[in-house]
């Protein structure tokens, strides 16, 4: 290597092929590892809110997410677990299968917490609102879902989805009574809310 | 002279350049960080249900409770996001012709403003009280998220959603 000589006069022949192999490595790299993060969030546009807590989740734990685009498909982990277009065609019974089963599969896998008795809710960091349970018909023994749902719908989503979703996780097996919805936060420049 | 040339590279000893690399360093750099602050912006609103599971209900509710209800009176222009008149292909957004009437309480308005005004002098003739959001057909999620948003700015705490789902 010569490293010594920097005479303005030696033309410095420019060897384009480490510099390729570099950006194309990066290129890759950029590309698996942004799509790794980005399976839970579909693009979609969300609705601002003043009042939200910022979403900062924790990279390595699990966190069940449904997206829910404008078209209606219920979206997790880029999977469809359920679309308007073909599963309104099928039975009742079967139209929400899928999603029932990841919900039930959500709801087993979530952290537990006791039934509590009605009083605020202390453990709930990201909540504003302290939901006051009722009593458990079976007791305060029961251990319920403790963790949350994030719901990401886009800003012209039919409420009525997200609704039947709220409709699924209150059935009994599954039980899941934390649900987030996601927004976006405004931008700096808007006008504060009085 | 092709064939010189081909020679000449071949016979060339390889020498490692580091500006360019630098240079791609500093834009991958950037990169990163343009990316990773981009994640950052989503927020969430906790929107808990009832925990009541059966019908073994010991609270008698008899406490008054705040009802928003939200109703479409005009459902409005779509439109693609971008303004342009919409073909009925990809996403769409409605126009400022969308006229929702929000029900809150007693008092029913079309105006967001109205809603806010409403619900701190409900909120603070009963800093206790429940509030519930019931949605009719037809209201879309914005709808919905910009209540929920007036209500927790008026310190309400305990928000449930209500109503018929479809």
């Amino acid at each position: 290597m010569n490293l010594a000589k920097h005479d303005p006069e030696t033309e410095m022949p420019m060897n384009m092929t480490p510099m390729i192999d570099v950006v194309f490595l990066l290129i890759i790299f950029f590309m698996i590892i942004t799509d790794m993060t980005q399976q839970d969030l579909e693009e979609l546009v969300l609705p601002v809110a003043a009042y939200a807590v910022p979403d900062k989740p924790d990279m390595d734990e699990w966190r069940p997410v449904l997206n829910i685009p404008y078209d209606g498909r219920w979206i997790v982990r880029q999977e469809v677990k359920y679309d308007p277009e073909v599963d309104d065609a099928k039975p009742e019974e079967e139209r929400y299968k899928q999603i029932q089963l990841w919900l039930n599969e959500a709801s087993l896998r979530m952290k537990k917490e006791h039934f509590t008795t009605p009083s605020h809710d202390d453990d709930a960091p990201t909540c504003s609102c302290g939901q006051t349970p009722y009593p458990h018909p079976q007791g305060s023994g029961v251990l319920i879902p403790g963790e949350a749902l994030l719901i990401r719908a886009d800003e012209s989503t039919s409420f009525r989805h997200i609704q039947k979703v709220m409709e699924f996780c209150g059935i009994k097996g599954i039980e899941i009574w934390k649900v987030q919805l996601a927004v976006s936060e405004p931008e700096p420049d808007d006008k504060p809310k009085p | 002279m092709v064939s010189a040339q081909l020679k000449e590279m071949s016979e060339d000893e390889c020498e490692l350049e580091m500006t360019p690399m630098i240079d791609v360093t500093f834009l991958l750099l950037i990169f990163f960080m343009c990316t990773l602050k981009f994640k950052t912006l989503e927020g969430k609103l906790a929107a808990y249900l009832p925990k009541d599971v059966g019908v073994n209900q010991m609270q008698a509710e008899p406490i008054e409770k705040v009802e928003i209800r939200l109703d479409v009176v005009k459902e409005g222009t779509k439109l693609r996001p971008d303004g342009t008149a919409y073909k009925g292909e990809g996403r769409y957004v409605y126009d400022t012709d969308r006229v929702v009437r929000y029900s809150v309480g007693p008092r029913k308005t079309t105006s967001l403003d109205e809603v806010a005004k409403s619900l701190e002098e409900l909120h603070q003739k009963d800093p206790e009280s429940p509030a519930t959001i019931d949605a009719r057909p037809g209201i879309i999620y914005s709808d919905v998220v910009k209540v929920l948003d007036l209500a927790l700015g008026a310190d309400f705490t305990n928000i449930t959603f209500v109503g018929s789902y479809e």
